[in-house]
C-alpha cells in the first residue's frame, strides 16, 4: 500500500495537531478526493500506528492460555506425547527433521530428566507470555516452545496445533504487549498517570540516539502493523479454503456431512447428544449448508457490519463443535483467532466495564 | 492500481509535511533531521516488512489452494518459504467427512517354553480409545489424535501394500508398531516377540429418510490384516 519513501517524519508522532486533512469537512469533498485522502491517512497511519493493539493483547494471553491448558491437561500423558518414552521415538523424530528441516529443543536429549525440565520451562514461557512479562522476548520463547512441541509430536497435532503454531509464529513480530500485560503496567507506572498511551518520555535530547529511537520505533510499529495484517490475512485463508474444499465435497452438496461428523465415534463424547442431532435431518442439513456458507463468505464480510453477525455466528458453531465433537482446543484456537477482528473500541469498552467493576480502581 | 497507489503515495507526503512545521513550532528548537543513513536504514526495513508480508501471504495462499499453473511453476520456492513452520492444511472434515468407522486391534505372538507358539486374542485398541472419549469433555491428543493420525499416515505412505516402499513409509511403520506395542504392554503385563494389526473398516449407515431409517444396505466391512511385526525391546 505504501513505499518505504518517507516514513521519517514520525518521531513525536502523538503530540502534533492532526494534518489539515482531517480537519477539511468531508461533506465537501468529491468522493475520490476522499478516498485518496483515506488511502494517504492510512499509509501514514500504517507507520505510526500500531493498529488493534488490544486484540494483539487478546491473541497474546488467548494463545498464552491455551497453551497453557493444553500442556496441563497432557501431563499425564506428556511422555507419551512429546517425551523419551513416545512410540514417536526421539530417533524417528530426529530422523524426520533431516527430512522436513524441523527442529524441536526436545529430541537435543533423550534424557528424561531434561524432558522435565522443559516441560517445566514451556510452563513458565507460557505463563509469561499470557501475563506480557518481557513481551518481546517471552513471544520469541514461547514460538521456540509451541514450534518445538509441535515438531516433536508432528503425528499427533491437529488443525488447533496448526493454527496455534502458525500465531505463535506471527505473534513474536507483534507489539502484543502494550496492553493488558505486565509490560503496560510498569510502563504506566513509570510514565505521567494520564499519559498512558504515550511512550515513557526522555529528556530531549537530539542526536543519534533519537534518530535512532524514532527509527525503531517506526520499524516496530509498521512491523507490528504487518503482522496483524497477516494474522487476519491467514484467518480469511483458513475459512476460504475450509470452506471452499468442502464445496467439492459430494455430503456438503446434498446436506448430509453432519450425519457422517457426529457419528465418528472419536468425535462423539455425548452419544445420546450427537444422536439426537442426528435424529433431525432437516437440522443436519441446515447446519451442514450454514458450516460451508459460513467459511466461504467470511473473508466477504469483514468490510461491512455484517462481520459481527457472522464472527457471532461462527463464534456458536465453534462452541458446539467443541461441546458436540470433544475438541475445546480446536474450537478455542479458532474462536481465538476470530478475536482479531473485533474493533479496539470494543476492548476498551470491556476494559472500563471492568473499571467500573472493581470500583474506578485502575487495572492490574 | 499502481496509479492509485502512487497517488496514495502522494497524498501521503503532501500529508505529512504539515506535520513537521507543526512539531517546529511546538518544540520550538531546531529540528534536527535524522542522519541519512539512519532515514535510509528504516525505509529499507520498512519496506521489506511490507515485502515480505505480501510474499508470504501470497506464498500461504499457493501452498493451501489446490494445485494450479502458478503453484507448480513456483513449486520450488513455494515450498522452500512454507516448509516447515509454516505447513498448514484446512481441509477440515473436506471434502468430505469420513463415511466409514475404523475398528484397529492387535494381537500379539509369543514362543512358550515348551517352545509352542502362543497368539493371543485380539484386543481392541479402538475402543480403549472409544471408551477414553465418552463422557469426557476434554479428550487427550492421545485418545482422538494418536492412533487416528497414524493410521491414516500409514495409509498415505503405503497404500494397499504392506511393504514400506519408502524411507517414510518405514518410520511410520514403526512408529504404528511401537503404539501398538506401548498399548497392548500396558494392559498385559506379559512379554511378547511379534505384533500383529487388523483393520475392520464399516460404512457408517447412510441418513435416515423421511419413510424412516435407510434399508441397511449391507456393504460388507472390509478386514485388513497387517503382516506380524516383530518387537525389538526398546
Amino acid at each position: 500500500m505504501v513505499d518505504g519513501g518517507n516514513p521519517m517524519t514520525t518521531e513525536h508522532v502523538r503530540r502534533v495537531a492532526p494534518a489539515p486533512r482531517h480537519a477539511s469537512p468531508r461533506t465537501t469533498e468529491p468522493a475520490k478526493q476522499r478516498i485518496l485522502n483515506r488511502l494517504g491517512g492510512s499509509a501514514a497511519d500504517l507507520t505510526k500506528q500500531t493498529i488493534s493493539p488490544y486484540a494483539a493483547a487478546v491473541l497474546r494471553i488467548g494463545y498464552g492460555l491455551l497453551y497453557l491448558t493444553f500442556l496441563l491437561r497432557e501431563f499425564p500423558h506428556r511422555d507419551e506425547i512429546w517425551g523419551p518414552g513416545s512410540p514417536w521415538t526421539p530417533a524417528l523424530a530426529t530422523e524426520l527433521f533431516t527430512q522436513t528441516g524441523w527442529n524441536s529443543i526436545l529430541t537435543l536429549s533423550d534424557s528424561r530428566a531434561y524432558f522435565e525440565v522443559c516441560y517445566g520451562a514451556a510452563l513458565v514461557i507460557c505463563a509469561l507470555f499470557l501475563l506480557g512479562w518481557r513481551t518481546r522476548a517471552t513471544s520469541i520463547l514461547f514460538a521456540v516452545v509451541v514450534a518445538s512441541f509441535h515438531a516433536r509430536a508432528i503425528y499427533m497435532t491437529d488443525g488447533g496445533d496448526n493454527l496455534t503454531l502458525l500465531m505463535a509464529v506471527y505473534l513474536m513480530f507483534t507489539a502484543c504487549g502494550r496492553r493488558w500485560s505486565l509490560d503496560a503496567r510498569r510502563s504506566r507506572l513509570r510514565a505521567v498517570p494520564d499519559n498512558v498511551d504515550a511512550p515513557p518520555e526522555t529528556p530531549a535530547t537530539s542526536g543519534p540516539y533519537q534518530s535512532l529511537r524514532a527509527a525503531r520505533q517506526t520499524v516496530t510499529t509498521v512491523m507490528h502493523n504487518c503482522a496483524m495484517f497477516v494474522i487476519a490475512a491467514q484467518v480469511c485463508i483458513v475459512y476460504g479454503a475450509a470452506g471452499l474444499y468442502k464445496v467439492q465435497g459430494g455430503t456438503w452438496g446434498n446436506g448430509t456431512a453432519l450425519h457422517y461428523v457426529v457419528n465418528n465415534s472419536l468425535f462423539r463424547p455425548w452419544p445420546a447428544l450427537s444422536a439426537m442431532v442426528d435424529s433431525y435431518p432437516i437440522l443436519v442439513a441446515a447446519v451442514s449448508y450454514l458450516t460451508v456458507l459460513l467459511q466461504v463468505a467470511f473473508p466477504f464480510v469483514l468490510f461491512s457490519r455484517l462481520k459481527y453477525v457472522v464472527l457471532a455466528m461462527l463464534m456458536g458453531m465453534h462452541l458446539s463443535i467443541a461441546v458436540l465433537m470433544g475438541l475445546p482446543l480446536f474450537s478455542g484456537a479458532m474462536i481465538i483467532a476470530d478475536a482479531v477482528f473485533l474493533p479496539d473500541r470494543f476492548y476498551r469498552f470491556l476494559e472500563q466495564a471492568w473499571r467500573r467493576a472493581r470500583g474506578g480502581s485502575p487495572l492490574p | 492500481m499502481r496509479a492509485l497507489r502512487q497517488q496514495a503515495s502522494r497524498t501521503q507526503r503532501e500529508g505529512s509535511e504539515p506535520q513537521i512545521v507543526d512539531r517546529m513550532v511546538t518544540d520550538g528548537e531546531q529540528p534536527t533531521e535524522p542522519p541519512q543513513l539512519v532515514q535510509a536504514a528504516t525505509g529499507i526495513a520498512v519496506a521489506l516488512c511490507l515485502m515480505i508480508s505480501v510474499v508470504h501471504l501470497m506464498a500461504v495462499f499457493l501452498h493451501v489452494a489446490p494445485s494450479n499453473p502458478i503453484s507448480q511453476r513456483y513449486d520450488e520456492q513455494i515450498d522452500a518459504w512454507i516448509n516447515p513452520v509454516f505447513e498448514q492444511n484446512w481441509k477440515l472434515f473436506a471434502p468430505d467427512p469420513d463415511a466409514v468407522s475404523r475398528q484397529i486391534s492387535a494381537r500379539t505372538k509369543r514362543t512358550s517354553p515348551t517352545g509352542a507358539v502362543e497368539v493371543s486374542a485380539w484386543f481392541d485398541l479402538t475402543a480403549v480409545d472409544d471408551s477414553a472419549v465418552k463422557h469426557n469433555p476434554f479428550p487427550s491428543h492421545t485418545t482422538i489424535n494418536l492412533l487416528r493420525r497414524a493410521w491414516t499416515a500409514y495409509l498415505d505412505t503405503h497404500g494397499n501394500d504392506d511393504q514400506p516402499r519408502s524411507q517414510r513409509a518405514r518410520m511410520v511403520q514403526e512408529y504404528l508398531r511401537n503404539i501398538a506395542v506401548d498399548r497392548v504392554a500396558g494392559y498385559r503385563g506379559d512379554p511378547f516377540e511379534a505384533i500383529q494389526l487388523r483393520v475392520i473398516t464399516r460404512a457408517i449407515p447412510l441418513p435416515a429418510t423421511k419413510d424412516g431409517p435407510q434399508p441397511a444396505i449391507s456393504i460388507p466391512a472390509e478386514t485388513r490384516e497387517l503382516p506380524w511385526w516383530t518387537v525389538e525391546t526398546r
